[in-house]
């Protein structure tokens, strides 16, 4: 995954990052640790989905 | 496969390095073979592949690093990877870069031979470049680099030969690079009182110091033992003197060394002009074609798109006729057969009630203005469009006096204002920082808040414009009032643009729907709290006491006491309260001019919950509160001052 506005790479040791705790129902974006944007992390339900379809 | 390692005595080791996506693993496996190991770096959970190969006779053990961008880490992959290249003992550090993105890459280049590494230069996918016109000059790169530089296109196994050839024939060879004389005397400075002894070379060593490497501080502290104090006083006197981002100063110092060293070097074949994306890329940052291109971008992409669709179509379709005529008669007549309490019946279906406040508001109202805004939102974004407007806000910030670091934070409060605030602190002093801040809370609205906004006032002729020139007056106004107080040079600003392309559907896809489930599962615990404590103040009588004591405020703004409720919405999320305006506005209580007041007025409003919570955080209680105010009075004064002039002057009238 790449980072929207910088397109820096993000790894899958950012998704496990905390965030920066202002959202209600935690963090569900990966902060990039170049630029600062949010970016969103697919749900797990999009992902199994399009995975599925992708998989068909 | 994962395995703990050991090295195998007498074996040389093969380090390679270099960005994500230059084809590092393709290089490694073509080194090694099938039989690699990958393990965690030992204390980290970053992965280290390893594999072995022979060349030349010659037993040697391979690493595949993670990616990194430069010597200075940001992220643990970079951390690793600088120490793998650090204590691994290297017989050769292959950099792999990407042909096409030589300049972009050569800086890691410069930092790595600048720190005595044994660097050899692998130009990678010179097939590509090579298609698109690119000739590069390889035996002229390495002449001035002072080392070996091999052209590959090694996914087609091209150059793989001669990569082992120059592994075989590597002998470490030392290149300086001379940067600008005042530059230059500052890292002699911090270099001469550098005595320990260290794996990278001093000068690297005194560069990244002066860029606050924190993990070089404490090695130095560990190292030099009483003579650290005077490293540090001479590291921080050097910053103080020069009063610049000097982590900035040096990237573009290196970004001019790398341009000599491709000058005659890389040429373009004649015949072949630039690509139809980079001359798009050219003219999007260029502010006399950037700005209308800039226009033609918001009044299709978000005006027609979001305020036409979205606003008109899709709401019309969920709230006018799904709530409005079918679930909310049925949901009512329901409780008011079945249910006897008048209490409950208010909770669920009365005027602030759970289902007809909360659920339509948040379903009917704001997903389908916010979701089409997200579908617009995310296809700018995937084009790489947000980069190059960073670019021409900067060169517009520019011509006003205005600082050209604040850009990032700015452009990043349009997709979120609470993350951009978090992104302040990468600001240099606290001035900025709280500059920037007061911005982000006062006149750049989140893509929620926007998206509903637009929604709002397309629908009325000239009042978006207003609400657009308003919103850019005060901000100009403000920049330039800072600036006055922020005296001084214009710091620079820069950033790698990456390139420009075709939105991918699926990425489209994925953002708006992940962004349209995050909003949505943020909000919607928000409006149902709303509507309860509504109800409770409107049981109690609290809610009319607290617009009875608006009631001054609003006729102020010359809007009708109704609007009160709005912007107590408003408290707990701007695009609440904007959504109770699109409720006033469609019963017909609100005419253009007092929406329009009531739209900027809100706009300029005090931020979300969520932003005023990070505010505190960054900037603590008193800066916070004392923005939250500054922040309450400007938006009603200009609210007031809107009134005044569109009725004196019969705009909107």
């Amino acid at each position: 995954m790449k980072c929207a506005f910088c397109d820096h790479e993000l790894t899958p040791a950012m998704l496990r990052e905390e965030g920066c705790g202002a959202c209600l129902g935690g963090c569900r974006k990966i902060h990039c640790p170049h630029c600062g944007q949010e970016n969103p992390v697919t749900p797990e339900f999009l992902v199994k989905l399009l995975g599925k379809k992708r998989e068909k | 496969m994962s395995a703990s390692h050991k090295d195998s005595p007498g074996e040389k080791k093969i380090i390679l390095v270099g960005c994500p996506n230059v084809g590092k693993s393709v290089v490694f496996n073509s080194l090694t073979g099938a039989y690699t190991t990958v393990s965690n770096y030992p204390g980290t959970s970053v992965e280290v592949s390893r594999g072995h190969c022979q060349i030349a006779g010659e037993h040697y053990q391979v690493l595949d690093t993670p990616g990194m961008y430069a010597l200075l880490p940001i992220t643990e992959e970079e951390r690793v990877g600088r120490r793998i290249l650090f204590e691994e003992d290297p017989h050769v550090v292959v950099h792999v870069v990407d042909a096409r993105n030589l300049e972009r890459m050569l800086p890691m280049t410069i930092q790595l031979v600048e720190a005595g590494l044994p660097v050899l230069l692998l130009v990678n996918i010179i097939d590509e470049a090579e298609r698109v016109g690119m000739r590069i000059d390889t035996a002229l790169l390495a002449e001035k680099l002072g080392i070996p530089v091999v052209a590959a296109a090694i996914g087609r196994k091209r150059g793989l030969g001669e990569l082992r050839q120059a592994i075989a024939a590597y002998r470490p060879q030392r290149a300086t690079f001379a940067y600008a004389t005042d530059l230059e005397r500052d890292i002699q400075r911090i270099a001469g009182q550098i005595h320990g002894r260290y794996r990278l070379e001093r000068r690297s060593l005194a560069l990244l110091l002066l860029q606050r490497d924190e993990e070089l501080q404490e090695r130095v502290r560990a190292v030099e033992g009483t003579q650290a104090a005077a490293i540090e006083i001479v590291v921080n006197e050097v910053i103080f003197e020069r009063r610049v981002d000097l982590h900035l100063r040096v990237s573009l110092e290196r970004k001019r060394i790398c341009k000599g060293l491709l000058d005659q070097v890389v040429t373009q074949r004649e015949g072949i002009r630039p690509a139809v994306a980079e001359r798009l890329s050219a003219l999007t940052m260029n502010p006399w074609t950037g700005v209308p291109l800039l226009l033609l971008v918001l009044y299709f992409g978000l005006y027609q798109f979001v305020g036409g669709f979205g606003a008109g179509t899709v709401v019309d379709l969920l709230e006018g006729t799904l709530f409005e005529e079918h679930l909310n008669p049925w949901v009512i007549a329901w409780f008011e057969r079945h249910v006897p309490w008048y209490w409950l019946r208010e909770l669920v279906v009365g005027e602030y009630g759970l289902f007809t406040l909360g659920v339509r508001y948040a379903v009917a109202i704001i997903l389908p203005i916010v979701g089409t805004f997200f579908l617009a939102f995310a296809m700018i974004e995937d084009s790489g469009y947000f980069p190059r407007l960073a670019m021409l806000v900067d060169r517009v910030f520019k011509y006003l006096g205005l600082n050209g670091r604040a850009v990032i934070p700015i452009v990043l409060g349009f997709g979120c204002d609470t993350m951009a605030t978090v992104v302040t602190r990468t600001l240099e002093t606290v001035r900025e920082r709280v500059i920037a801040t007061l911005l982000l809370a006062l006149v750049i609205p989140c893509s929620a808040q926007m998206g509903v906004i637009l929604g709002l006032l397309s629908g009325v002729p000239g009042a978006l414009t207003v609400w657009v020139v308003t919103l850019t007056g005060i901000f100009l106004l403000v920049g330039l009032l800072t600036a006055k107080i922020l005296p001084g040079e214009r710091p620079m600003f820069y950033m790698e643009i990456p390139p420009l392309r075709l939105p991918q559907p699926r990425n489209v896809l994925v953002k708006t729907l992940t962004r349209m489930q995050w909003y949505f599962l943020e909000i919607f615990p928000l409006f149902m709290i709303a509507s309860v404590l509504l109800w409770a103040g409107k049981l109690s009588g609290a809610l009319a006491w607290l617009v009875d004591a608006m009631r001054p405020v609003m006729g102020l703004l010359g809007l009708p006491d109704d609007t009160a409720a709005a912007f107590i919405f408003g408290f707990f999320r701007r695009d609440f309260g904007a959504a109770g305006l699109y409720d006033l506005q469609t019963n017909g209580l609100l005419s253009p001019v007092q929406l329009t007041v009531a739209a900027v007025t809100l706009t300029l409003f005090v931020p979300c919950v969520a932003q005023f919570l990070i505010m505190k955080k960054e900037r603590g209680w008193k800066v916070s509160l004392l923005i939250f105010v500054v922040v309450t009075t400007l938006a009603f004064a200009v609210g007031w001052l809107l009134n005044r002039l569109l009725l004196a002057t019969g705009v909107l009238g």
